[in-house]
């Protein structure tokens, strides 16, 4: 594989888990605890998709491989991990009287119920959209390069998010109420802020991010129920890098960690790839380690540089 | 024994959530025994749930250590049970890929072993990280860990696992004869419905004498240790740690014994865990099982010895309780979602509605000797007690 298709890999896996860390340092900034349940967010979003995308069916042809059908049911993807989180939210954390370790802890039992109805519903088979495989788009394999226009699809679908995200932060007053209560709850409480509300739209923000990370996640690879957990802990090796807290840190911890992941095998075939290293020259560790290497990051990190690339202080 | 000499006067001591749990093991044991003499619960499989409520009893008395004491939110508990299971089975078992064929006994001192190096490897780094940093930073080493024990065949047999592991007892004199020399019993007291009493159930008597062993033996250390000085530093650096340091305590220090002492605990759990099952593959490592400690914990009453006692038996309930109900035709739900529902609602309800959990530690933080107006019953020696 060359240099360039390990980088295109990368950005394809980035995406989604930029796409999961955003919404778990909104939520950790907000209300103020790690939330577990984050990951199983995602499988949900990706669960709701595919169950849209079964009734609607493909509808009209879309673009980029990907039938308009998918779009939309990407759309009640997000809005249902969305409804989910706002409700979980309501009933389950709200009325705890506990601290940010009791809202951890019980976020871990939010997380097994959610995955628990999706096994329910859904078994604990792999499955896949409806949408036919693709193969990679032609005019890119000659570079060396192999992706599919869906990978396309999920990276542009990513950054339209992301930077939909930046608007609303940046030139909202919406977002900007946000941000204040990101950087200091009371104070924004204190200014006339009605922080519940910011707080219920953040937690709406978080959790339909991550379902659309999770229904591109369930396109990239396929849907199981653990799909969520598995990536959780890299979305956590993301956020704690970029800094616990700050949205841009983790767009940068997702990117990060996302290319690091991808390009674990260019490690045993270091030598070949870059110029100036001899050939033979490698790191000899698998591919299998890639989420351990992201964990080990994480430590690191959380050692070295507790507050992250761009982290505020927590 | 308060409860032989004066039973009403015992019951008389007991805080109400304490009449209903005894009152529920009474009803749970009455039912088992009646079960075993109709026949319709098999003597060898009721010691064998025996047997895994020690085991969960032991982890949750290692987390019980770590967490209810000190405060340390480990979430690598499946890893330290793995790393007992391992070192017990890579020491013995016939398949293992390093030196196999050894005394379980030296199975049990490596897997100790191994686990006290693990708790010191993965403390030095995380044990001076904020507690939700702990939490995750523990999760992922443990991940790492697990994925070192698939990986790596030429050490561990990666998925396949190790198989061929002796029975604990394997290569004593007399105690491994034991079970086949005894005679077997076929008992009817229900017409029709026979029960045995052969080797199996001998076998799993053995089990649960061992595991009882290791419980006790647990049981009274950690009792001591944390009704001692350094108990009570612990418990100072759980609540304030700032004071415990202001106090001129060395908190780090406090804190990788409390870890290393309950990582033990849980590494023999693992220990056993290899001598019953016979088997141990990279699944001993999964996750899930760090969480049903955490639910064994919880629901016991965080830094309540017995608490983690009745939670390590309410996990094996669920636990093999949801494996029958494939067998019924009117449940709509699998066993494996039914087991995860079960586990995250318990979560999410107790820290809701019971935070301390069922069996708060209450009395078993008080010496007999430091209540000034003693009642003449009300610690009883401590046969009620911890």
């Amino acid at each position: 594989m060359s240099l360039l298709e390990y980088l295109a890999n990368g950005l394809v896996f980035s995406s989604i888990i930029v796409l999961g860390s955003i919404g778990l340092s909104l939520v950790y900034s907000i209300a103020d605890f790690a939330n577990f349940a984050h990951g199983d967010t995602m499988t949900v979003g990706a669960y709701a998709s595919f169950a849209a995308f079964g009734a609607v069916g493909a509808l009209a042809p879309g673009v980029l491989g990907l039938p308009a059908g998918f779009f939309l049911a990407a759309l009640v993807g997000v809005a249902t991990a969305a409804l989910v989180a706002v409700v979980t939210e309501r009933f389950v954390y709200r009325p705890l009287d506990t601290d940010s370790i009791g809202l951890l802890i019980t976020s871990i039992g939010v997380a097994f119920v959610y995955r628990a109805l999706v096994r329910i519903r859904y078994g604990a088979d792999f499955r896949r959209y409806d949408v036919e495989p693709l193969r990679p788009i032609e005019w890119l394999v000659p570079y060396g390069v192999r992706v599919t226009e869906h990978d396309v699809a999920i990276v542009v679908s990513a950054a339209l998010l992301v930077g939909g995200l930046h608007v609303l932060l940046q030139y909202t007053d919406l977002g900007r109420k946000m941000r204040a209560m990101a950087d200091n709850p009371d104070l924004a409480r204190v200014s006339g802020i009605r922080t519940r509300r910011i707080t219920l739209v953040t937690w709406v923000v978080g959790a339909g991010l991550a379902g659309a990370g999770g229904a591109f996640l369930g396109l990239y690879n396929q849907l199981s129920p653990r799909m969520g957990f598995n990536v959780l802990l890299v979305i956590f090796a993301a956020v704690i890098l970029g800094g616990i807290g700050s949205v841009y840190g983790a767009m940068l911890g997702g990117f990060l960690i996302g290319m690091v992941n991808q390009f674990m095998p260019a490690l045993s075939d270091l030598g070949a790839l870059l110029p100036l290293v001899p050939d033979g020259v490698a790191v000899p560790i698998g591919i299998e380690y890639a989420n351990a290497v992201a964990f080990l990051i994480m430590v690191a990190v959380l050692l070295v540089r507790p507050r992250g690339i761009a982290g505020e202080a927590t | 024994m308060a409860a032989i000499a004066d039973p009403r006067g015992y019951w008389g001591t007991l805080t109400r959530p304490e009449r209903v749990v005894a009152a529920a093991l009474g009803v749970v044991a009455v039912a088992s025994l009646a079960g075993v003499v109709v026949g319709a619960l098999a003597p060898a499989y009721f010691l064998y749930l025996v047997g895994l409520g020690g085991m969960y009893a032991l982890l949750s008395f290692g987390l019980n250590a770590q967490w209810g004491f000190t405060g340390l939110i480990n979430f690598s508990v499946a890893a330290f049970f793995g790393i007992g299971a391992y070192g017990a089975a890579l020491a013995t078992g016939d398949s293992s890929p390093l030196a196999g064929g050894l005394n379980p006994i030296v199975g049990l001192l490596i897997g100790v072993v191994l686990a006290a190096a693990l708790a010191v490897a993965i403390g030095i780094p995380t044990l001076r990280l904020r507690a939700d940093y702990l939490a995750i930073a523990s999760l992922g080493l443990a991940e790492v860990l697990r994925l070192v024990f698939l990986n790596e065949r030429q050490w561990t047999n990666g998925s396949a696992g190790v198989r061929g592991i002796p029975r604990f007892f394997e290569g004593w004199p007399v105690v491994e004869t034991l079970p086949t020399a005894l005679p077997g019993i076929r008992m009817e007291l229900v017409p029709g419905s026979p029960v045995f009493f052969e080797t199996p159930f001998y076998r799993a008597l053995l089990n649960v004498v061992l595991v009882f062993a290791f419980v006790a033996g647990s049981f009274a250390v950690l009792r001591r240790v944390h009704r001692s000085p350094w108990g009570r530093v612990l418990r100072t650096i759980r609540s304030d740690e700032d004071l415990a340091e202001a106090l001129g305590k060395d908190t780090y220090a406090y804190k990788m014994q409390a870890f290393v002492l309950g990582s033990v605990v849980m590494a023999l759990a693992g220990v056993f865990y290899a001598h019953l099952n016979l088997y141990v593959e990279p699944g001993a490592l999964d996750p899930i099982t760090t969480f049903y400690v955490w639910v064994a914990v919880m629901l016991g009453g965080s830094g309540s010895n017995r608490g983690a006692l009745l939670g390590g038996f309410v996990i094996v309930a669920i636990r093999e309780g949801t494996r029958f109900v494939n067998d019924f035709a009117w449940v709509p739900i699998d066993g494996g979602p039914l087991r995860l529902l079960l586990i995250g609602l318990l979560i999410v309800l107790v820290m809701r509605f019971r935070p301390e959990g069922i069996l708060p530690p209450q009395r078993e933080l008080i010496w007999p000797g430091a209540v000034d107006d003693r009642p003449a019953r009300r610690d009883g020696g401590g046969g009620n007690d911890a």
